[in-house]
């Protein structure tokens, strides 16, 4: 509850942007059907936890890309982050369409943390490496972070181990820890607990919003499951999909 | 923006090791590209090399010798040794007046011998000091010493005879040993001495008196026209040179010419072979790397994707297969380097006993070991480039979710 209240504290004082997009589109296309993601506006605040909730293949994954800067929109009129509180905004779109991949990745190791719904784990690196590994693209030192946030998660046991002698649902709170290690912006969580019984599931998710709510940082999760949106106060983005049957297209449209 | 190297270089160590199998299946496969290359190189060299080494070393092969007898004077002489391309001239006496009769005291023969006119710098006589300025010497052939039983240092009973005016005459003189020429020097009964004591024994012949030998006859003067020389080119490519020389003087002279232009152009044609083979090879070798490396940067797109996920700059991913693929280069290389120098060593083993000493068959000079690794992390460098810069162009979130 506390939260929550904290969240509306948020919105109604001085709400402090983190991203502010209108008019962006993402279009895919393969095997003769297409698909294509509008959104015509999306602002999120610093410390925001969002939720977007969608079945399966209505764009929650090709929305997440753009925010964490992995993926190219295909039309944008306005696509803008705020590295800090105090800074402008950088246009993102700008360095996509400069080709400018430097700020693009510079952009990306400062301040996003990415889980995806399963793997992105180094197989050849340790647990503890893995962890570390946010860290070590911006040059900090393992200054026992790592330990720290795997002992939160319940992991600190494997920190030696390699990722392919780890359960699922451990590979995914080391997924979480490496997300969270370098202290970004913005936690991106593509279905995080998706591979995972429903009662892990519930348990890790639990743990990662805990710490994601001690630590401060914003979340953006996808996911299928909408009990989750009301049990941790998580704002929704609307979402609606509609299929044009003539030209063999999925429209989705997500806002907020 | 910068490029992280120390992390992407141990990033790129620890997967290598990891994949410790792929790994070393590339670096053997490399080596078993590489190391028959340089077999069929090291042979090639060793012995087109071997065969010019034998042309050039051969001093046969730069001797030039007249067909016929004639009269050279002192001035001819003169003339022809300052030819750049000529190294070595000594002048001949009639060859019916070079002889000699030998007898030493631990044989019981006389032998009689050819007389060879010889001087300091001999082609046919390397690393044997020739005296100078004094004419009581022989070098005897092998054969000549080995009838005779006399080894260097020894001293050795010479005599000549005449007919003068009706009687037969003889005259003996105490000759040291100076040395054995070489077998291959002179095959037959011979010695090699001073042009002046071969001018001696021939006037002596023509019953002229000798005043520095004490030999009495004809109060004349010795004739300073000789029949012939001994000349030796300064290299075999300076024959078809003096050649031209005496042909416009009209001189009719036997060199080796066509021999070495045979091995010369066989050399040509070899190396063209060689070449062409060499290139298909290179062609071969750098297909076979370049498809083996691009198979496992695909194979690898699922880590990279994560490094760029994680915020690694296009330049750390791209250097990222690149170190592998040099230190597969680099671990080829060594491999094939030391499968070259077992085979080598086998095949020179092989080929021992129809070698002279010191040669092989198989073998590379230091610029080739050091030409093959620039070809070697060439090759591998523009094919892992050429990938990993195709793979930094597309989408990060491509090939992030695809396995
Ligand atoms: N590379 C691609 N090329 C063409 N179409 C694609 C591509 N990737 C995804 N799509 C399509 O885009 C749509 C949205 O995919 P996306 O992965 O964003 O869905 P999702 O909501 O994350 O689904 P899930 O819940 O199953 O993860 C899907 O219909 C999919 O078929
Ligand atoms: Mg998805």
């Amino acid at each position: 509850m506390s939260s929550a209240v904290s969240s509306s504290a948020v919105k109604q004082q001085d709400r402090v942007s983190l991203y502010n997009l209108s008019d962006i589109t993402k279009t895919m296309e393969s095997g003769g059907i297409r698909f294509q993601l509008s959104v015509p506006h999306l602002n999120i605040a610093r410390g925001e936890k969002i939720a977007i909730i969608a079945e399966s293949g209505c764009g929650k994954s090709t929305l997440l890309d753009m925010l964490a800067f992995i993926s190219q929109p295909t039309t944008s009129d306005q696509f803008e982050f705020y590295p800090s509180a105090l800074t402008d905004p950088v246009e993102v779109d700008r360095y996509w369409q400069n080709n400018d991949q430097n700020s693009i990745s510079d952009l990306r190791k400062s301040h996003i943390g990415y889980v995806m719904q399963i793997g992105g784990l180094l197989p050849f690196l340790t647990v503890r490496e893995n962890i570390n590994l946010s860290r070590d693209v911006l040059g900090l030192p393992d200054d026992g972070t790592a330990v720290e946030l795997a002992q939160k998660l319940h992991i600190s046991s494997h920190l030696k181990k390699l990722p392919g002698n780890l359960s699922l649902g451990e590979r995914q709170r080391v997924a979480i820890c490496r997300a969270l290690a370098h202290n970004p912006s913005v936690v991106i969580a593509d279905e995080p607990t998706a591979s995972l019984d429903p009662f892990s599931a519930d348990i890790v998710l639990k743990m990662f919003v805990d710490l994601v709510e001690e630590l401060g940082t914003t979340l953006i999760l996808a996911s299928h499951s909408w009990q989750y949106v009301k049990r941790f106060g998580l704002r929704r983005l609307s979402q609606e999909s509609r299929r044009d049957s003539t030209t063999r297209t999925m429209f989705t449209t997500i806002k907020g | 923006m910068f490029l992280s190297i120390p992390g992407i270089f141990k990033l790129a160590l620890k997967n290598y090791l990891h994949d410790w199998q792929s790994s070393s299946g590339l670096v053997l496969a490399l080596a078993s590209i590489l190391g028959p290359m340089m077999i069929v190189f090291g042979i090639k060299y060793g012995v087109i090399s071997g065969m010019i080494t034998n042309l050039v070393e051969e001093p046969r092969n730069r001797e030039i010798t007249a067909v016929y007898s004639g009269r050279y004077s002192e001035q001819w002489f003169e003339e022809l040794g300052k030819l750049p391309s000529a190294d070595f001239l000594v002048p001949r006496t009639r060859r019916i007046a070079a002889t000699i009769d030998l007898k030493s005291s631990s044989a019981p023969r006389i032998l009689h011998t050819e007389l060879i006119p010889t001087k300091r710098r001999d082609p046919l006589l390397p690393k044997i000091v020739i005296p100078e300025n004094s004419d009581d010497w022989l070098i005897v052939s092998e054969s000549a010493a080995r009838k005779l039983a006399v080894n260097t240092g020894d001293s050795i009973d010479a005599s000549i005879s005449r007919r003068y005016r009706g009687k037969l005459e003889r005259v003996h003189l105490t000759l040291r040993i100076a040395a054995i020429a070489p077998i291959h020097a002179f095959e037959r009964d011979g010695a090699f001495a001073s042009v002046s004591l071969l001018q001696a024994v021939e006037a002596y012949r023509d019953g002229l008196a000798v005043e520095a030998f004490g030999w009495e006859g004809d109060q004349r003067d010795i004739p300073v026209n000789f029949t012939g020389f001994r000349l030796f080119a300064r290299s075999i490519y300076d024959v078809a040179d003096l050649k031209r020389w005496f042909n416009e003087q009209g001189i009719e002279v036997s060199t080796r010419f066509h021999e070495i232009s045979t091995v010369q152009r066989m050399n040509e044609n070899l190396t063209t072979i060689y070449w062409a083979i060499a290139v298909i090879g290179l062609v071969g070798f750098s297909m076979a790397l370049g498809a083996s490396l691009w198979v496992d940067i695909e194979r690898k797109r699922k880590e990279l994707s994560v490094l760029r996920l994680v915020g690694y700059s296009t330049m750390d991913i791209t250097c990222f297969p690149l170190i592998q693929s040099m230190l597969t280069a680099l671990l080829g290389w060594v491999l094939a380097v030391i499968f070259f120098h077992l085979v080598a060593a086998i095949i020179n083993y092989l080929m021992l006993s129809e070698l002279q000493e010191g040669r092989q068959v198989c073998y590379l000079s230091i610029e080739h070991y050091f030409q093959s690794f620039l070809l070697t992390c060439g090759a591998a460098f523009l094919v892992t480039l050429t990938a990993g810069l195709r793979y930094a162009n597309i989408e990060p979130a491509e090939g992030l979710r695809d396995r």
